[in-house]
């Protein structure tokens, strides 16, 4: 009996020292949290710094954001009613380049990364859909709102749309893709998007 | 019998002139007397920027509807707008509070969205923007700077 008591202390502790993640942040904070500290630990990895290693550096952050982001669910909502417009095909093709383009605009944000600090001020789930409030502090102490959406998916709950300031991620580009196709065919916003990626 | 033919005929144009006032200030004051046509959904704002009831509710740009009332739920601003009948607003549209011209009146718009799901009456607009509150954002770089 008295050999058994040493492990039902370490279960406790153990149990103890999981319990706070599950149980004072829901799933959607938790999850969002770890995704911007693993981009934050490649950030302030000493061994990835330097132009060097932009390239590594982008596919690592590139790869975390492919688990957390819904690209195609995103895409699918930039472009509004007009999404039933496109093919399969096209559908592909745009939500590859929609997230590229993200990926060049937003990467060297990213890198810009100074020791911002984020903290985490609410978040509430109504069946499948989630929100999640942050405030991210930048060195000129600046308070800046972000709130992620996110749609669960399985397990995890992925982002769907972030609005910085209350100006919402999707309904900018959804502005912006409705008065370009009702100018241009899907094929024309396609080539934009093309040349838009690679250019340097 | 004659004096009877006169006030007969004055009380038919008298109730004939109440009818047509009735008409007017309903059609001029915007005001639905069974409930109107359409059907009914509401979105959840965290400022309704001075929305009031009445404003109008536009997709691209042409009105669609109108605001049945706001209210405060929860410390949101609970919009009840009235859509006509026809008009589908998708799962994933967005509803945006906005300002017509620098200094006019609010409006919501609603961006539609791409979902096959369509908001059904009484249901709510999930996405939604509130009208930016320039002051706030203006005074927060002038004196966010705490160095």
């Amino acid at each position: 009996m008295g050999k058994r008591f040493p492990f039902l202390w370490l279960a406790g502790v153990l149990v103890l020292a999981v319990l706070p993640w599950s149980a004072f942040a829901g799933a959607p904070t938790e999850q969002l949290k770890q995704t911007t500290d693993k981009v934050i630990s490649i950030l302030t990895d000493p061994d990835l710094k330097g132009p060097s290693n932009a390239e590594k550096r982008r596919a690592l952050i590139r790869k975390i954001a492919d688990e957390r982001f819904d690209w195609n669910e995103m895409s699918r909502r930039a472009l509004g009613h007009h999404w039933k417009k496109l093919n399969e095909e096209e559908k592909k093709t745009f939500v590859k380049l929609f997230s590229q383009l993200l990926d060049r605009t937003y990467m060297e944000k990213v890198e810009d990364y100074s020791g911002e600090k984020a903290t985490y001020t609410g978040e509430t789930i109504d069946e499948n859909y989630a929100i999640v409030e942050m405030k991210v502090l930048t060195s000129k102490n600046v308070e800046i709102p972000v709130v992620n959406k996110l749609k669960k998916k399985g397990e995890d709950w992925m982002i769907y749309d972030v609005a910085v300031e209350g100006v919402s991620f999707v309904n900018n580009y959804r502005t912006q893709f409705n008065s370009l196709l009702s100018k241009s065919s899907v094929s024309e916003l396609l080539a934009k998007l093309r040349e838009k990626v690679s250019e340097k | 019998m004659r004096k009877l033919d006169i006030e007969f005929t004055v009380g038919l144009f008298l109730i004939a002139g109440i009818i047509c006032l009735g008409y007017l200030s309903i059609k001029l004051g915007r005001m639905e007397v069974l409930g109107g046509e359409g059907y009914e959904v509401h979105a959840l704002f965290s400022n309704s920027g001075g929305l009031k009831k009445g404003s109008s509710v536009t997709i691209a740009g042409v009105e669609v509807g109108r605001v049945n009332g706001v209210f405060l739920e929860d410390y949101h601003a609970k919009v009840v707008m009235n859509v006509s009948e026809g008009i589908k607003i998708q799962e994933d549209a967005i509803a945006s509070i906005k300002t017509r011209g620098l200094i006019g009146e609010k409006f919501v718009e609603v961006t539609p969205g791409g979902a096959e799901e369509t908001v059904p009456p009484g249901g709510r607009i999930r996405e939604t923007q509130s009208p930016i509150d320039f002051e706030q954002l203006i005074s927060k770089y002038v004196f966010g700077k705490v160095e």
